[in-house]
């Protein structure tokens, strides 16, 4: 985003599902609780209570779930239809509070702070918003670049005293540098183990180091996306807006329009688009995708607000432009022709390496045809996962796509039958 | 002053016109004319604020009183501060529960509406969660009813 000098805030939601699982079952609140991967594989979030008995990212569930009753441990499965429709609620709240939001992830933007806007005041509104409005806990790091605005976003979380907001500029210089010196470089944004390795070597330790490099030598040394890091941690905004970005797990296409989309085939064109560079992307990390969400939204500015969110379950874990295509299209569902949207994108989650579909996959395109897959599927249900498969790889392992999702709360916005339940007694 | 736009079965002239909703004066266009702005859709006019509205389903028949029978819907605003009188979903133990909202002079009140059932007095509205207000409820009466699609 091209913030045109005006400062920039970094909103994220806090262990965001868990967070959106909490709106939905206050049960959960102050206890220790853990997300799941899909395939209730591994823990993938984990509450702030969680962390502090121990538990952390990345465990495997097995593992864990002797443990679960000792420690009041909570486990749920992924409830990316939950989380898919939090997040679009996340983000249609934020864009009422600037023209200039750009959707980094599934629970982290990017805003424009208007000119005029008090950085603090701001963030704390923001911040009352998400909670009054949607019972979600957020944080918020103003400052004049990216990087440092993720930096203030980390302070805010760490440092009690803020309360969730912190505008950069407005804090002490000596507490600044006294936090910097403080945090290790890879607690930097875009700084990750083996880069602050090589740092290290450098004698680049901490923040505060990194920040009084040199960028030229820093681009000699390194390169130009390193250099830019530091010019931001120098206050200088560098980094330029990408449209795509890629995590882990996630993957990530949107822009706003200069022109706003009005027309079903502009919108179309706009999709196919991202659905071609989603699956050029995939294909060169060698990952496959599972879940594709899209949206779209109307400009700040404009009198009819409106914003727009499909989510699409792929069938199997796919790399194939064609079906992502179809998947994003979803999106012409929920919007209107004649509405003026600025900014449309669409999210990749829960990626999984693509290593071991490749052999199955034209295999299994001819039995989809025939309606194998779905008589697999019949079978699979009535009498287990392990009773039939596809190929030699069906029947020792469960298929990747089967996502087991044993602990899974209910799909409480998106689901007719499943909604949350009030109690009159 | 008329302004001609055309006339009726003129092929040169097209496109979308105004039509008056209400009765015109012959001779005289009514300065209040409304325009056709497409059908009526519920959303539009049962959600005033879509991010933070949420729909849950009734349990329970503590709210007969109010109209709220149990397996109903609701629509819940979360952004909507409620007022003595209103219907909210407050979290009680955990739960989240309808009740009625009353600001007594001896402070807060979770009343039911049902006399089967009892207030909970509450103390402090501060001691309180509020998860949202009661907008509206959807109860159930064709009992043949099924979706279409």
């Amino acid at each position: 985003m091209p913030a045109n000098g005006r400062l920039i805030a970094h909103v994220d939601v806090n262990s965001a599902y868990v967070s959106f699982e909490r709106a939905f079952n206050p049960r959960l609140e102050g206890r220790p609780v853990v997300v799941l991967s899909n395939n209730d594989g591994c823990v993938v979030t984990a509450s702030a209570e969680a962390k502090a008995v121990g538990v952390q990212l990345g465990v495997p569930w097995f593992k864990l779930r002797a443990d679960a009753d000792r420690l009041g441990l909570a486990a749920l499965s992924s409830n990316y239809e939950l989380y898919g429709d939090m997040s679009a609620r996340v983000m249609q709240v934020l864009g009422d509070f600037t023209d200039d939001l750009e959707i980094y992830s599934i629970d982290e933007a990017f805003l424009a702070v208007p000119t005029g806007e008090d950085p603090q005041d701001f963030g704390r509104r923001i911040r009352e918003a998400l909670r009054h409005r949607l019972g979600v806990p957020v944080c918020v790091g103003i400052a004049a670049t990216k990087t440092l605005a993720k930096l203030a976003n980390k302070a805010a979380k760490k440092v009690a005293a803020l309360d969730g907001v912190c505008a950069w500029e407005s804090t002490r210089p000596q507490w600044r540098e006294h936090l910097m010196a403080s945090l290790p470089v890879d607690e930097v944004w875009g700084i990750a183990g083996r880069l602050a390795k090589r740092l290290r070597r450098m004698r680049i330790f901490s923040v505060a180091d990194l920040a009084a490099a040199n960028p030229a030598t820093v681009r000699d040394r390194f390169n130009v996306v390193v250099m830019r890091t530091v010019l931001e941690l120098q206050g200088v905004p560098a980094i330029p807006f990408e449209e795509q970005r890629t995590f882990k797990d996630q993957l990530i296409f949107s822009r706003s329009f200069a022109d706003p989309v009005t027309t079903n085939t502009g919108m179309r064109q706009v999709l196919s688009i991202y659905a071609q560079q989603a699956a050029a992307r995939l294909v060169k990390y060698d990952q496959a995708a599972k879940i594709l969400h899209a949206f779209a939204s109307t400009s700040y500015y404009g009198t009819e607000k409106h914003h727009a969110y499909s989510l699409a379950k792929l069938g199997r874990p796919t790399t194939d432009p064609t079906v992502l295509t179809k998947a994003a299209y979803r999106l012409l569902e929920q919007t209107h022709p004649g509405v003026r949207y600025a900014r449309a994108g669409i999210m990749l989650t829960d990626l999984c390496p693509a290593a071991g579909q490749e052999a199955l996959e034209p295999f299994v395109d001819v039995h989809e045809d025939r309606g194998i897959a779905t008589l697999v599927d019949q079978v699979q249900r009535a009498t287990g996962v392990s009773a039939i498969g596809l190929g030699c790889g069906g029947l020792a392992n469960a298929p990747a796509w089967s996502m087991k999702r044993e602990i899974l709360s209910p799909r409480a916005t998106t689901h007719w039958d499943e909604l949350a339940t009030v109690k009159a007694l | 002053m008329v302004k001609v736009l055309g006339l009726v079965g003129d092929r040169q002239w097209s496109g979308p016109f105004p039509v008056a909703l209400e009765r015109v004066a012959a001779g005289f266009p009514s300065p209040a004319q409304d325009y056709y702005d497409g059908p009526i859709t519920l959303p539009a006019e049962l959600i005033r604020d879509e991010a933070a509205t949420f729909i849950v389903r009734v349990s329970g028949d503590s709210m007969t009183g109010a109209g709220i029978s149990d397996g109903d819907e609701l629509l819940v605003d979360r952004s909507i501060r409620p007022e003595d009188g209103d219907i909210v979903i407050a979290v009680l133990d955990g739960e989240m529960t309808v009740k009625r909202l009353r600001l007594t002079s001896r402070g807060v009140l979770l009343a039911a509406e049902n006399p089967d059932y009892p207030d909970l007095p509450v103390g402090e509205l501060a001691d309180l969660t509020i998860w949202g207000t009661v907008t509206f409820c959807i109860h159930h009466l064709y009992r043949g009813f099924r979706r279409a699609g």
